[in-house]
């Protein structure tokens, strides 16, 4: 038994050094010519086109904006699966949560916490930031909630449907947003042609409907992310099998 | 300063490629399978690096900007691949629950 498996290491060691020392062969760095193709265009043109100070968020949710939506159901497909694989199951209890200490000390924590991730959706066409990453501060929330203080608190207080409707509205306020492109007889997601105000660049209401699609997926990644997580932390919380520690 | 990234990127990545071929626990897999995952997108970043770039936000303040576009991709790589990351998760707690193992050899023995 241990000597397969240590000839089974040692050919996995050496593939990947092959591997790697091919890869390294490969890289070469060619004098930079300035930046060419469609990068040049997004540069140039984002303050007349979008209004946003952020080149990225510019990409993300009005070049690409089509794009975007579909990454964003790519994390409504993965709530919706992990949801539909441990959807039979429900445990009332659930870990006690940590000690007196903790808990106080995240109460303090947790309206600084929702600051933070808002500021960083909001702000998002003006510094970086967005909504994916805002909604992934925001989920942090719920997640230290379910490790702090247990995943029935958690459920409790932000309960499963509420979550699940923030979601589902996230998605439903981008498609609604994607739609007046189209009334106004543009493409789908059109976002100055389609008469939403350009403003001044950098002021916080500027950039047409970036603002309004970060919010958006902001909804969309927090809610969803934090019902992965509770999902997942639900099924693993099994009295049955081992007693939660009391606190 | 770039080979440095590039070659920083290919170790990560290999490391992560070692560690799903040689590592038997499901849960180190999908540790390996994030770590490749991180590799590749220090690669994308890196190959949209600018001598002397400042960020991509306007005005770009003293120089010319970095390329915004691998930096848009990226977010996107992240957001799938934390998305499978879950899902890797969620099949192998189901496998643990069903089989009471994570270990792929024990389970290849347990269904012939």
């Amino acid at each position: 038994m241990k000597s397969p498996r240590n000839l089974q290491r040692l050919g996995a060691l050496a593939l990947s050094l092959a591997l790697g020392w091919w890869l390294w062969q490969g890289v070469t760095i060619s004098p930079f010519q300035g930046i060419t193709g469609p990068a040049a265009r997004y540069i140039h043109g984002t303050a007349r086109d979008t209004g946003a100070a952020n080149v990225v968020a510019a990409i993300l949710f009005d070049y690409r904006g089509f794009d975007t939506l579909g990454e964003a159901s790519v994390i409504y497909t993965t709530v919706c699966g992990v949801a539909l694989l441990f959807a039979k199951r429900r445990y009332r209890r659930s870990s006690h949560g940590l000690s007196f200490i903790v808990k106080r000390s995240m109460a303090l924590l947790v309206p600084f916490i929702l600051l933070y991730a808002s500021s960083i959706i909001v702000m998002g066409h003006l510094s970086p930031g967005g909504g994916f990453q805002g909604g992934s501060v925001m989920a942090t929330v719920t997640i230290l909630f379910c490790v702090i203080y247990g995943s029935s608190f958690e459920a409790a207080r932000v309960s499963p449907k509420v979550k699940e409707t923030i979601e589902s509205s996230g998605a439903l306020l981008f498609v609604l947003i994607g739609l007046v492109g189209l009334v106004t007889g543009g493409a789908f997601l059109t976002n100055i042609a389609a008469g939403f105000p350009r403003g001044t660049m950098g002021q916080l209401f500027s950039g047409g409907t970036i603002p309004l699609l970060n919010i958006a997926v902001g909804m969309k990644v927090g809610a969803g992310l934090s019902t992965l997580f509770y999902s997942m932390v639900k099924i693993l919380e099994d009295p049955t099998e081992s007693s939660p520690p009391e606190v | 300063m770039l080979p440095i990234s590039y070659g920083t990127a290919i170790i990560v990545f290999c490391i992560g490629l070692y560690t799903i071929l040689s590592k038997r626990n499901l849960f180190k897999t999908v540790i390996g399978l994030s770590l490749m995952e991180g590799g590749v997108l220090m690669l994308i970043t890196s190959s949209g690096y600018v001598p002397g770039g400042v960020p991509a936000l306007l005005p770009f303040a003293g120089g010319e900007p970095v390329n915004p576009l691998p930096h848009s991709f990226t977010l996107t790589a992240i957001v799938i691949g934390a998305a499978d990351v879950a899902l890797a998760l969620a099949f192998i707690i189901k496998i643990h629950r069903r089989y009471g193992t994570v270990d792929i050899d024990k389970i290849r023995g347990l269904r012939g």
